[in-house]
């Protein structure tokens, strides 16, 4: 009985050193790849950076595009965002030859279901990142027009804005990664549907005294850029240009 | 787009190439009168018959056609020559990097030495004020002649508030108009001019403004401003108080990011020769309703209540408070200090340089903080000048702080 003990324990760590054997070769290999290639990353962003800095590309991308790149990117330099977006893309490129390295080394199966996911992670990544930035540029973009055409619900309207835009970027993301399948699209039919109802309603049967009111009230107010010509029934005397 | 400006300019000097007779003096009339005919331009003609005297043989008035093959043609002695139009009417109606390029092509192919541009609405002018511009020119060797305009006191609000105290305070020259509708230009001027409308229409603004007095003060120039008495004024075309305020500042923006360089080191006033050309007359303003205030101030309330968070990223904490207390005042004693907006825009030029945030949302949210002034001035102004001479001498006395922030933005800034 001893010595069938010994032997099934001598078994079992046989077959747990045999599997760490295959195992770590693949973390190894996994690991000096992800480090490899956020090394060569890390390089390539330094190089990028310097040769766009010695050609004054944020100069350049300033004149030619004053409403774009430079808004979105890390302390308003385009340089920047195109040497960490090429760091960062090292840096997964890494991870995924790491993860084919540690199939190869015999452990699994991971590479056909990681690497799919991989690729779309990124997509989904994008179009969060992208989604959140034009949520942003639009709330305000709404907020400053609200604002100069006098509405007093600016804010309610750019945060609505900023809202919708939100829970577009958010659906589109978990669609993406394929999660949660059709419960995402119902669940966002249901929710985008139901706020177009929402404010359809508001402004056929509820608001639609506050809303007239409202409006009446912007048309009242707007500021037109030459008093004197515009409002004929109250002359104006203030002139702006 | 260069090969463009350079089809266009190349077709130019063929068109006044068949006709490239000398003059001493070239009006170039803008957009406003494209393809105009005889009996549209005849007030503007006897005007300028009037003005030119017995020079008017050695002027040549151009004036903008689309057809190529217009001939030029002569109106009780004076000389009309068509020129392909290069500049499309701009919507504030003002002159245009192209309405420069043009003047210099045609002051260069008839060897000219004054050029004039002459802006919507010319005909307004009286004959007085188009002489004293040209002889600042050419008798009193100026290099640029900007008319000071009689205006009323609650007219031209953005040049008041804006324009002028930011271009006299950053650039020294005291021009009341920096943004004017007539100029005369010497040919050095001319050609400066030309070569800094080629940078903006080689980079695709073909409607791109210029500041003439920022690049006479760059380029050590004489300036010479001319009284030039009541002028109708051209309604820009947009009716959107908004986009013009930030067509005007962003232009006005850029320049000072540009020329940051020369307006950096202290350097003494040029002196700016003063002329009389048409005498200076008050205009009667009508008072402001205290309705119209009301909405002013209310605009700023709105803006106060709802921009906060973006005016945060642009102004530091003592303008937030004063904001803060002006946004409790009542209309009727609502007073915003002139060092309190002086600071407004120069922290809304830092911005703009830094890109703090984008810079068509940073000069959107400058209009509220415009209208507060506007409520303000209308209150408070009691020397009854335009532009306001208090608000340019608090620019001034304020400017070591725009610089001290240019150079060191991140310096701590309570």
């Amino acid at each position: 009985m001893v010595s069938q003990v010994q032997d099934a324990l001598m078994d079992s760590f046989s077959r747990v050193l045999t599997k760490l054997a295959i195992f770590l070769p693949g973390v190894v290999a996994l690991l000096l790849a992800v480090v490899l290639l956020a090394l060569v990353g890390a390089g390539l962003a330094w190089a990028i950076r310097a040769a766009l800095t010695r050609f004054r590309f944020d100069e350049r991308v300033g004149e030619r595009n004053s409403a774009g790149v430079s808004d979105w990117s890390p302390a308003h330099s385009p340089s920047l965002l195109i040497s960490r977006v090429v760091f960062w893309g090292c840096v997964v490129l890494g991870f995924a030859i790491g993860v084919s390295a540690y199939d190869a080394a015999g452990t699994s199966d991971l590479a056909p279901f990681i690497l799919p996911y991989l690729a779309h992670s990124v997509g989904a990544l994008i179009i969060l990142i992208a989604g959140t930035i034009l949520a942003r540029y639009l709330s305000r973009s709404v907020l400053i027009s609200a604002v100069n055409a006098r509405l007093n619900y600016a804010r309610a309207l750019s945060l609505g804005v900023k809202w919708l835009v939100l829970i577009f970027t958010a659906a589109m993301v978990l669609d993406h990664l394929e999660v949660g399948g059709r419960i995402v699209e119902i669940g966002f039919g249901i929710l985008f549907g139901g706020m177009v109802l929402a404010l359809a309603l508001a402004f056929g049967l509820g608001s639609r005294d506050i809303v007239a009111r409202s409006m009446e009230r912007t048309a009242e107010k707007a500021t037109p850029i030459d008093r004197a010509t515009e409002r004929n029934d109250t002359p104006r005397s203030v002139r702006h240009f | 787009m260069s090969t463009t400006t350079a089809a266009t300019e190349m077709r130019m000097e063929s068109q006044a190439a068949g006709s490239s007779v000398s003059a001493q003096t070239v009006i170039c009339l803008g957009p406003w009168y494209a393809d105009a005919s005889q009996d549209a331009l005849q007030s503007l003609l006897e005007v300028l018959q009037l003005a030119l005297g017995s020079n008017a043989a050695s002027a040549l008035i151009a004036y903008p056609v689309a057809d190529p093959e217009t001939p030029s043609w002569h109106h009780d002695g004076l000389q009309l020559q068509p020129y392909q139009a290069l500049s499309k009417l701009h919507t504030l109606s003002v002159q245009t990097a192209e309405s420069y390029l043009s003047l210099f092509e045609i002051m260069r192919t008839h060897d000219a030495t004054c050029g004039m541009l002459l802006g919507a609405e010319a005909h307004s002018l009286s004959a007085a004020a188009i002489r004293g511009l040209r002889d600042a020119v050419v008798t009193r060797n100026a290099d640029l002649a900007v008319p000071r305009y009689s205006l009323g006191e609650h007219d031209g609000l953005i040049n008041a508030a804006l324009l002028h105290p930011l271009t006299r305070s950053l650039f020294g020259v005291r021009a009341a108009f920096p943004m004017a509708l007539d100029y005369a230009l010497s040919f050095r001027a001319a050609e400066r001019m030309a070569m800094s409308a080629q940078h903006q229409t080689t980079a695709g603004q073909q409607d791109g403004l210029l500041w003439p007095t920022a690049e006479a003060a760059v380029s050590g120039f004489t300036v010479a401003e001319v009284t030039c008495g009541v002028r109708d004024v051209p309604h820009p075309s947009s009716t959107d108080l908004s986009e013009i305020l930030g067509t005007l500042a962003a232009s006005l923006f850029t320049e000072v990011e540009t020329k940051a360089t020369f307006w950096q080191r202290t350097r003494p006033v040029p002196p700016m020769l003063s002329i009389e050309g048409a005498p200076i007359e008050r205009v009667p303003t009508s008072p402001v309703s205290p309705e119209e205030i009301s909405e002013l101030v209310e605009s700023f309330r709105i803006g106060y209540g709802n921009l906060h968070e973006l005016w945060s990223l642009v102004l530091p904490p003592q303008t937030l408070l004063g904001l803060k207390h002006l946004s409790r005042q009542p209309a009727e004693s609502f007073n915003m200090p002139d060092a309190l907006w002086v600071r407004v825009v120069y922290d809304f030029v830092l911005a703009h340089r830094l890109r703090t945030i984008n810079r068509g949302h940073l000069l959107g949210a400058l209009t509220p903080l415009y209208l507060a002034w506007v409520a303000s001035h209308i209150l408070n102004s009691s020397d009854g000048g335009n532009p306001p001479e208090a608000l340019a001498r608090a620019f001034e006395a304020d400017k070591p702080y725009l610089v001290s922030r240019w150079r060191w933005p991140d310096r701590f800034n309570p």
